[in-house]
């Protein structure tokens, strides 16, 4: 299968390693990846801050350098969303929309692309040998439930569930940086529900959260290393090097 | 930039205050919890959402025609129907109605109705004392505080205070005891609810077809408000009708759960006009006050649905911004997720901050037992009030969606902001510009890698197998 | 302008700015499909449970024996005196009036049926009949009239009512749906659950704010 890989730009800038681990997973399964190099941002920031004419600039132009790709894979189910559900709508050309649309439907999160088109059994892959936790990332609703991510994780029994694990990371964007106190308190109650667990492992699909947790947790002097799924599978799959 | 900047102080000044912060997150976690499993237990509790939502929807849709009805059925059984377009007009209405009776002291149910138009400050100029009798807005009034939330107004308070307020403004003996304090406060009410002359309510649901008024307590202030006093002042916004009594129970079962967890709150009461001719006691009269005060503005705006807002409390106690800075923080009567869409289409500008205010986590639109999608409206909402943004703001965005657009200077971009973040030894940053300060100060941030992705893809990774 | 008249002119003014929406949301039926309860169910067991998780205190007893279950109510409580109110189309009747206060008054219980503040602020119980009652949420259903007032379910710290389990509807609709087939509906109606509570400080549960901070609910099962 042909696969277009949307990489995302905070995963492209900040977490190469996600980006490459997506790629090597998916050729596991048979893919053959592409990578568009025009790709820049679904430009999600601009809309959740109600700059829509800014954002509708670049879903056009992510439509446009998507649109002949059967199949597009992201890791981001925030990215996935903005370009299936809020994209089409912010295009006012019904001609723009329409073409919106029909790549809207070629988007697919990572992990819900290797279980609903590849079938693969991702608890059936994943490895941990030290306790883990996750965070289900506010944005990932439409895409896939807590319950998914949780099963994705396997039935080991390093898996330490948070009693909330859908709790916000408080990032929200230009929020974090506009209202940084606010944005910090909740992270601080976030990395609290982490650290409950006791697992100093946390998966999280997310590159934003990851980078206000992270941040957060390296701020704070916690102990906590944030990983994406795709970066699990590599590394349980032998595809990847673990890291430290 | 400085109303950002004042709303930032604000939430900051807030989120330090750790006595508050504290007591609120205990609250709001434990309704968050109760809530959850009040609705796991409650069967087709989606659906009852879901036509909570139309109900509500479709009234708006046809608000003039079941207002006509409802007016006319609350006069058909003997009450009063007034009308107030603002708060000034509401406060004129009700004060008129004590001094031309000679009314002379108030009891008054919990109502944020009455908060919104400032109701007690006007009654007390008119000579007429007024007393609160929910035990929060109580406290609240004797401590001269404002309540922080729409549905425990004293979240913010912890029982020292409370015992504090209590010993100084009743000169009781001074007690922690939250059932000591509460049996206090009953006998000093008590003796009010004897003398009092004057009734005055929100109301939870006004119904259409039969003009009933529906008030929901735990207390029991609301039955003593509307059974002792000789006149019975009612206070509902235009929007908060239902046509039909066969409604009632679709809102019934949701309300209390959605803000307490409870089932049932402990009283109902359905008030269909005064007392009848043979009626053992009761009020003889009963004034209803329709309130506009910006309501059809939002009716004949771009998001009406707002106005489907039952006042139930569940999306504060589920915002993760609320639980860190308490209501007071959002400078309006309506605090939390919903007070930032209802205070700036109901009072303007002043409050373009507070859509803002959220993470956009959602948990708000989950909880809502009238699916008011409020992130989306946040989002619009946003949107509306995009060109009031600081120039600073507008020019970064529409520079940022320049840059997005052209993959090369984007590329550069990358570049840049790794030069720009000094390396701390460790591959985080010791500092940056801008709007990255405003990151560094709650959190670290990785120097992005010498090898972006797409850098990786070139050297090699796309041309494996 | 006069009151009405303001009222008109403000629906006129509403009726010209605000237009139906393209997409029309219709009224749903006023149907009861959505119901917790069945009627098949054991309605008195289910409203016992709902009726104690609300913090009422039942006591299923057989006609016989309610008085007997009365009296040690009120001698757990030590109450002096007590309000009875008869009001018809509730259980308790003229008859189980009278057989209560025979009952009470020889334990030296002073037994009223006037309901003046004078009676309602000092006496330690009021025992009432109900029109209703829901299993679904352990609800009572009281109303206001010429047999009963408004402070009688409300003033005294303890509120004993007097259920017959045939009085007894299975979910909120039927309580609705009940009220819906009177020919007008009382002034005041109560849908009563549980006693008078606050949580306001700190959270802490307290009963008996405003209300009653004891309700006994006496189910008379059929004999």
């Amino acid at each position: 299968m042909d696969v277009a890989l949307f990489v995302t730009c905070l995963t492209d800038t900040f977490y190469p390693r996600v980006g490459e681990a997506v790629v090597r997973v998916l050729r596991h399964f048979g893919c053959r990846v592409h990578f568009p190099k025009r790709q820049t941002c679904c430009g999600q920031p601009a809309y959740n801050s109600g700059f829509h004419p800014e954002a509708a600039a670049l879903i056009r132009r992510l439509v446009d350098v998507f649109h002949d790709a059967e199949c597009i894979v992201t890791p981001s189910a925030s990215c996935a969303t903005m370009v299936r559900r809020h994209g089409p709508a912010l295009l006012t050309d019904e001609a723009a929309a329409e073409m919106a649309r029909q790549v809207a439907g070629r988007v697919h999160e990572f992990a819900t692309f290797l279980r609903d088109r590849l079938h693969v059994d991702i608890g059936a892959l994943v490895r941990f040998d030290k306790p883990v936790t996750f965070h289900y990332p506010c944005h990932a609703r439409e895409v896939y439930t807590v319950d998914d991510l949780r099963r994705w994780l396997g039935n080991s029994e390093m898996v330490r569930t948070p009693a909330r694990p859908d709790l916000c990371c408080g990032f929200g964007g230009l929020f974090a940086v506009e209202y940084p106190e606010l944005s910090g308190a909740m992270l601080g109650d976030k990395l609290d529900e982490l650290m409950r667990t006791g697992a100093r492992l946390v998966v999280c699909n997310e590159a934003a959260c990851t980078l206000q947790m992270a941040g957060g947790a390296r701020r704070r002097g916690l102990p906590l290393q944030f990983k994406h799924l795709a970066e699990v599978l590599a590394e349980s799959l032998g595809l990847m090097e673990p890291t430290p | 930039m400085s109303r950002t900047n004042d709303t930032r102080r604000r939430l900051a000044a807030a989120v330090a205050d750790r006595r508050v912060v504290a007591a609120v997150h205990l609250a709001t976690w434990r309704k968050v919890d109760a809530r959850a499993e009040s609705f796991a237990r409650l069967p087709h509790a989606e659906e009852l959402r879901e036509r909570a939502a139309q109900i509500r929807q479709h009234t708006l849709d046809h608000l003039p025609a079941y207002l006509e009805q409802f007016v006319g059925q609350v006069e058909r059984r003997g009450g009063h129907v007034h009308f107030a377009a603002d708060a000034a007009a509401a406060c004129r209405i009700v004060c008129e109605l004590a001094t031309q009776r000679g009314l002379t002291l108030a009891v008054k149910s919990k109502s944020m109705t009455t908060e919104e138009i400032h109701l007690n400050a006007a009654l007390e100029a008119a000579g007429v004392r007024v007393v609160e009798t929910d035990l929060g807005e109580f406290i609240v009034q004797i401590d001269r505080d404002r309540p922080s939330h729409i549905i425990t107004p004293i979240i913010h308070k912890d029982r020292r205070q409370v015992a504090e307020a209590m010993a100084r403004e009743l000169g009781c003996p001074y007690t922690e005891d939250p059932a000591e304090l509460t049996r206090i406060a009953r006998a000093h009410l008590r003796d009010i609810f004897r003398r009092c002359d004057l009734g005055i309510t929100g109301v939870n649901f006004g119904v259409a077809e039969t003009g009933t008024l529906c008030l929901v307590t735990n207390e029991g202030n609301g039955r003593m408000t509307v059974s002792r006093p000789r006149v019975h002042v009612a206070l509902l916004g235009i929007e908060k009708i239902i046509p039909r009594l066969a409604d009632l129970p679709v809102f019934l079962k949701m309300l209390a759960r959605s803000s307490t967890g409870q089932p049932m709150g402990s009283y109902t009461t359905l008030v269909t006009g005064p007392r009848r001719p043979d009626d053992r006691d009761g009020p003889a009269e009963l004034h209803v006050v329709l309130l506009d005060n910006g309501r059809s503005d939002i009716l004949a705006g771009p998001m009406p649905e707002v106005l489907r807002c039952v006042r139930c409390g569940a999306c504060l106690n589920a915002c993760p911004a609320y639980r860190n800075v308490g209501g007071h923080a959002y400078h309006s009567v309506y605090p939390g997720p919903i007070g930032s869409l209802l205070s700036p289409l109901l009072y303007g500008a002043e409050h373009d901050a507070l859509p803002r205010v959220s993470s956009l986590c959602g948990a708000c639109g989950l909880v809502c037992p009238v699916k008011i999608d409020i992130p989306a409206l946040l989002v619009r909402l946003r949107a509306l009030t995009r060109d009031r943004q600081p120039a600073l703001k507008r020019w970064m965005l529409r520079g940022w969606g320049w840059v997005m657009r052209r993959p090369w200077v984007y590329r550069l971009g990358q570049k840049t902001l790794r030069a720009l973040l000094r390396d701390d030894g460790r591959g985080w940053a010791r500092g940056g510009p801008g709007p990255l300060r405003e990151w560094l100060c709650e959190r670290d941030l990785p120097r992005p890698p010498a090898r972006s992705f797409r850098r990786l893809w070139e050297e090699g990774l796309g041309n494996e197998r | 302008m006069s009151v009405e008249a303001a009222v008109r002119a403000f629906l006129d003014r509403l009726r010209r700015r605000v237009r139906l929406p393209a997409k029309k949301t219709e009224l749903p039926p006023a149907d009861d499909t959505l119901r917790a309860v069945e009627p098949s169910l054991d309605l008195a067991a289910r409203f016992v449970a709902s009726a104690e998780a609300a913090g009422c205190r039942v006591h299923r007893v057989g006609t016989a024996d309610w008085t007997a279950q009365v009296a040690r109510i009120v001698t757990e409580h030590r109450i002096a005196s007590v309000l009875v109110q008869v009001e018809p189309g509730t259980a308790l009747t003229p008859e189980r009036a009278a057989d209560l206060t025979r009952v009470l008054a020889d334990r030296g219980v002073s037994m009223m049926t006037e309901t003046s503040d004078a009676v309602l602020f000092d006496v330690g119980a009021a025992v009432t009949g109900v029109l209703s009652a829901t299993a679904e949420t352990g609800t009572l259903v009281c109303a206001s009239g010429a047999a009963s007032a408004r402070g009688a379910t409300l003033i005294p710290p303890v509120h004993i009512a007097v259920v017959d389990q045939s009085q007894l509807v299975a979910d909120l609709y039927d309580t609705f749906a009940w009220l819906r087939r009177r020919d007008e509906l009382p002034a005041n109606v109560n849908l009563i659950t549980g006693p008078s509570k606050t949580a306001d400080i700190e959270g802490v549960l307290v009963t008996g704010m405003h209300g009653p901070g004891v309700v006994h609910v006496i189910l008379l099962e059929p004999s």
